[in-house]
């Protein structure tokens, strides 16, 4: 692994400062950037942990919650009221990961991970999102990738980002402390820019803001295995009054936002994906069925 | 007296015949009046405080002063040639030691270690030992090879179609088999496609070397001592005294640990370089592409019976993946051997591809040829509308069916009752439904070797303390077969096993035994210590009767005590040994061979009860019961551990063990555990386990081996079931959800 510069500044300011260093990274657990670092996906020269900042903190916020961007999954999960309150939540962030990961990872480094594409992740590939020119996967085995064509057929891993797109949240920033809805934290990678986040150099999260509870929510996976496994579809509902919300993950490259009366719609599924139409329709009803009044 | 004999001993389906040196023994048989003592008492294992502290060193664990850490470079191409390479450029990183590119290195049995034209990818090339990991992997970097690309194959049909055979086809044909399916009331035709399932032991290959001018050790994760001692000793021109090889604790082989592997000539050449230590470690990474892996297979069966559900006739073939190594693992032995079946015609074609080398994988062969027959055998029940157990008891053979020799012992059709009876099959169709979670009721049947054999040794020793030491020629690669030998031992000396200190895994201590592989280890070594504390035994009670002025034969050894069996002596056995001062009491026990013209089996079935998830295409295998018919049991808590860990295993290969393989790159794509989904323990189901049978009349102790058997039924059994909960079959494992949800498409 190549070698890095690591600080824990203790001030929002001075990580900013140090986050806009050419090559710099913003960690929390570390528990994605590190592999990523270890396989020379990421190169950074230099690696600021937030865990210093004091960002660590669950509030109630007006009619709804704050959570801090260093707040662990696994503190997420235990706290009663995020439990009472916004149970898709709760159960998202319960059944992520495993329990030594949902230890360390954290909220925001939960919501910025990178997608897990086996050709991704791959330590002798450059494909189309690292940077290279071939999406290894379109003429590959993308059996568990996403039901949406384009120029990455990745799919958005994070199961906290369906529960709280669902819950219609607002992500703070450091440059950014008005928040902004959690959609805009993502875009599509473009041939110019490859990422999916759309923070600008030095920007990072701060903290997550549920503005209101919902009257029932409820989340919704299917995984390879009964523990440790990423989402293979992640559906979560929300009903505020008889308005519903309903977001899945593991189906598309962002973070996706359902029509509840068409969850299909605009995923065709690919040549290898189809089964995925099936396991986000079932998971749809189920999810929708948990939350109706 | 010592004598040498000629042997036969039927290994993971290979016959080998060897001669070994037996000694005259004198150690009386187990008369059937005798009491088995601590002999099938549940035993914690001896080393279960080691392992759970973390004091126990396993080799990857090796801190040898000024040790220096090797890295490998592997070929990131599924074919290709080096055009060049900068050795020298490596050497040049500060804190480098010894870099060595192809040429450099001695062969490993026969084959080459390092690749100039590397044929798979994660071929190892050139290898490099510096005083930190950092620094090597500097120099890795700096090696900056060129390669020119080379077409490759890793596509099963298309490595048929080339006609690219990585072993010899094995043809098998008993009867006639076209005459006899022509003739056929029924017949049925089915394919499976099994997939390549990697070992993924905790502990991955790794080894320790330290080349000294008077000789080499080597500390090695290996299932055989002796096979990696004369694997050095061939590839760099050692006499045997000069070459020592230790594993005193392993984290796990599964069949893929045979001998120093590529990674101890490697280890054993930089050290010689360097002059000092050297460690390598593979990463999990380059294990999963390099060690071996469970040959993929496609079969295919043609099988004719009689309406009453009699076998009369089968074709069938096996197409295997086996890469670039290893041999024709018996996957068609099921089919030939657990079932009476007049007509056969086998055909097995071990082909080629550009992947890494297979390796046996507990229970090779028979175990994916099982998970395929089985399920065959179930269509066929239903063809002709038998219950699948009944179609088993119909077809069941008092001989092995393609010797016509006699079983030393076959406990099987009682595995089927008490199996039945645990699982509640009679009410497996209650089980049905058709709402969103579907349950169903499969079982299979076990078939494997195990008797064990020669050549083994043991000796005991035993001083003033009264705690004896045990040394035995083997390794314990995490069976437990090390306390299995402590209570063999304890019941002789009348002490607890944990009285025992067992020392194992190092060449220079004892004079030979067994590698740990298929299932014979403790059937070896058992006699042997038996023989060996009998010796022991023998004079201790010939001392005590010196000394208490009582005949020999009128005292016994027990619970610690010297006893005269008319109850008027009870003296601490320390008492005697005592006694000795600094000398020991010493007897040595060699294993005697198994009868001849018999065939050693050991039988099983397990029934698997499992509930279908229809909606996230996930399978929940709830409940395994495990009959398993293996002799004598020994230690019954280890041999519960080994069914557990065989039946998870099981499950691994059936719903979520999958080697992916990119179609364009032909670069595998899952060879972290990420991707490779082994199952965890919320993935283990209930284990109903129980073992029939006496101990075997036949084999010395009674006892057949019991590493493999547990795997070997798992996955057909779970086949089974999901095709009786969902009323349609899953032609292809594992059942992922993907391949769930898009049969019930
Ligand atoms: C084997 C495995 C299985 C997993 N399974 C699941 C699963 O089932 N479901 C699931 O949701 N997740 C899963 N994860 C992901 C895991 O939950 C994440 O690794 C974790 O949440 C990331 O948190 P972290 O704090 O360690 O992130 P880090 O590794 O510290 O950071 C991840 C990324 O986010 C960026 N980042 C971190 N903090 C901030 C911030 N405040 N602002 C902006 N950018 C930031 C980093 O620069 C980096 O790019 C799995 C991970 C692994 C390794
Ligand atoms: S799907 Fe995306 S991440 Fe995967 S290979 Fe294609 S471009 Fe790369």
């Amino acid at each position: 692994m190549r070698t890095f510069a690591y600080a824990r500044p203790a001030r929002v300011e001075d990580a900013a400062a140090a986050l806009s260093q050419p090559a710099a990274r913003a960690m929390g657990g570390g528990t994605d950037l590190i592999t990523q670092q270890h396989r020379g996906i990421l190169a950074a020269e230099s690696v600021v942990d937030l865990r210093g900042l004091g960002l660590d903190a669950i509030a109630a916020e007006g009619e709804g919650v704050r959570i801090g961007a260093t707040v662990t999954l696994a503190d997420l999960g235990r706290d009663e009221a995020v439990r009472e309150r916004f149970a898709v939540l709760h159960q998202a962030a319960s059944a992520a990961a495993s329990p030594q990961l949902r230890e360390m990872g954290t909220v925001a480094g939960n919501l910025c991970q990178q997608v897990r594409c086996w050709y991704f992740r791959h330590p002798d590939l450059t494909c189309w999102l690292r940077g290279g020119d071939t999406c290894y996967a379109q003429v590959g085995d993308h059996r568990k990738h996403g039901l949406e064509p384009g120029d990455c057929i990745s799919v958005a891993p994070s199961d906290l980002a369906a529960a709280l797109l669902a819950l219609d949240a607002t992500v703070d920033t450091s440059s950014r402390p008005q928040g902004i809805p959690l959609a805009d934290l993502y875009r599509k990678a473009s041939d110019e820019n490859r990422s999916t986040l759309a923070l600008a150099p030095g920007e990072f999260v701060t903290a997550v803001v549920v503005p209101r509870a919902p009257d029932a929510s409820a989340y919704e996976r299917a995984g390879e295995r009964h523990a440790w496994s990423f989402a293979l579809a992640g559906v979560a509902a929300a009903r505020f009054g008889d308005q519903l919300r309903l977001a899945a993950i593991g189906v598309s490259n962002l973070p996706r936002l359902l029509d509840p009366a068409d969850p299909l719609a605009g995923l065709p599924g690919l040549e290898q994906t189809a089964w995925k139409r099936r396991l986000l329709s079932g998971l749809a009803g189920q999810a929708l069925a948990r939350v109706s009044g | 007296m010592a004598r040498l004999i000629k042997t036969e001993a039927v290994v993971e389906g290979r016959t080998e015949v060897r001669w070994t040196l037996v000694e005259e023994d004198s150690t009386p048989e187990w008369p059937a009046d005798q009491p088995p003592g601590v002999v099938g008492e549940p035993t914690t294992r001896l080393t279960a405080g080691a392992r759970l502290s973390g004091s126990a060193r396993y080799t990857s664990d090796m801190q040898l002063p000024r040790q220096l850490e090797a890295t490998v470079l592997r070929s990131p191409h599924a074919n290709a040639r080096l055009t060049s390479i900068s050795l020298d450029a490596a050497r040049a990183v500060p804190g480098v030691r010894a870099v060595i590119g192809p040429g450099d290195c001695p062969q490993f049995d026969g084959e080459a270690v390092l690749h100039d034209e590397p044929p798979y990818g994660g071929a190892a090339v050139a290898a490099i030992a510096a005083e930190t990991r950092e620094a090597a992997d500097e120099a890795m970097a700096a090696l900056d090879p060129q390669w020119e690309p080379l077409g490759f194959v890793v596509d099963l049909d298309q490595s048929l179609e080339n006609q690219t055979f990585q072993d010899d086809p094995v043809e098998y044909e008993r009867g006639d088999a076209e005459t006899a399916l022509a003739a056929a009331e029924l017949t049925i035709t089915s394919d499976y496609l099994a997939p390549a399932q990697l070992h993924n032991s905790m502990e991955p290959h790794c080894a320790v070397a330290d080349w000294r001018p008077d000789g080499l050790t080597l500390w090695s994760s290996t299932q055989g001592i002796y096979q990696a001692r004369s694997q050095l000793c061939g590839s760099f021109g050692l006499d045997q005294e000069h070459v020592r090889v230790i594993c005193h604790f392993m984290g796990g082989g599964f069949g893929s640990k045979f001998g120093c592997g590529p990674e101890g000539v490697i280890a054993a050449e930089l050290s010689r370089r360097a002059g000092r230590p050297v460690r390598l470690v593979l990463s999990r990474r380059d294990e999963n592409l390099s060690t071996g892996y469970r040959t993929p297979a496609r079969f295919s069966f043609t099988i004719g019976a009689g309406c009453d559900g009699r076998l009369q006739a089968v074709e069938a073939s096996a197409v295997m993946g086996l890469g670039t190594g290893g041999w024709a693992y018996p996957v068609l032995e099921p089919v030939k051997s657990v079932y009476a079946c007049e007509h056969q015609h086998l055909m097995t074609l071990p082909m080629r591809l550009n992947l890494g080398p297979a390796a046996a994988f507990r229970a090779p062969g028979v175990m994916e040829g099982t998970w395929a027959f089985e399920q065959a055998l179930d269509e066929l029940a239903e063809a002709a509308g038998l219950d699948p157990l009944e179609l088993r008891r119909r077809n069941h053979t008092d001989v092995d069916p393609s010797t016509g020799r006699p079983y030393t012992s076959k406990r099987l059709l009682e595995s089927y009752d008490l199996a039945a009876e645990l699982a509640g099959w009679d009410a497996r169709d209650e089980l049905r439904s058709d709402g969103r979670v579907r349950r169903g009721m499969g079982c299979a049947s076990q078939y494997w070797w195990g008797g064990g054999g020669p050549p083994a040794y043991a000796d005991v020793r035993i001083g003033s303390d009264a705690k004896p030491v045990l040394t035995v020629g083997m390794q314990d690669l995490g069976t437990g077969v090390t306390t299995a030998c402590a209570v063999v031992l304890a019941e002789r000396l009348g002490i607890r096993p944990d009285q025992v200190t067992v020392r194992t895994g190092d060449t220079d201590l004892a004079g030979h035994g067994p590698f740990s592989g298929g299932s014979m280890t403790l059937a070896s070594v058992a006699p042997a210590v038996r023989s060996a504390g009998h010796h022991v035994r023998t004079q201790l009670l010939e001392l005590a009767a010196d000394m208490f002025e009582i005949a020999a034969s009128d005292l016994e050894l027990t619970e610690g005590e010297v006893r005269s069996t008319d109850g008027t002596l009870r003296r601490p056995i320390h008492d005697v040994t005592e006694k000795l001062g600094n000398a020991w009491v010493t007897g040595s026990g060699s294993r005697a061979p198994n009868p001849d013209g018999m065939a050693v089996n050991t039988f099983g079935c397990q029934i698997a009860q499992v509930a279908v998830d229809t909606l996230t295409g996930l399978i929940t295998v709830e409940r395994v019961v495990a009959v398993h018919d293996i002799g004598r049991v020994v230690n019954p808590m280890g041999a519960r551990s080994q069914v557990l860990g065989g039946i998870l295993q099981g499950i691994g290969f059936a719903l979520s063990e999958e080697r992916v393989v990119d179609p364009t790159t032909g670069t595998v794509v899952n060879a972290g555990l990420e991707d490779y989904k082994i199952p965890t323990l919320a993935d283990l189901p209930e284990v109903e386990c129980r073992f029939v049978g006496e101990p075997d009349p036949e084999l010395a102790l009674g006892i057949k081996g019991l590493g493999e058997p547990p795997i070997i039924p798992t996955p057909g059994a779970i086949g089974n079931a999901v095709a009786h909960a969902l009323g349609l079959r899953l032609r292809e494992a594992p059942y992922t959800p993907r391949r769930v949800l898009e049969a019930l498409q």
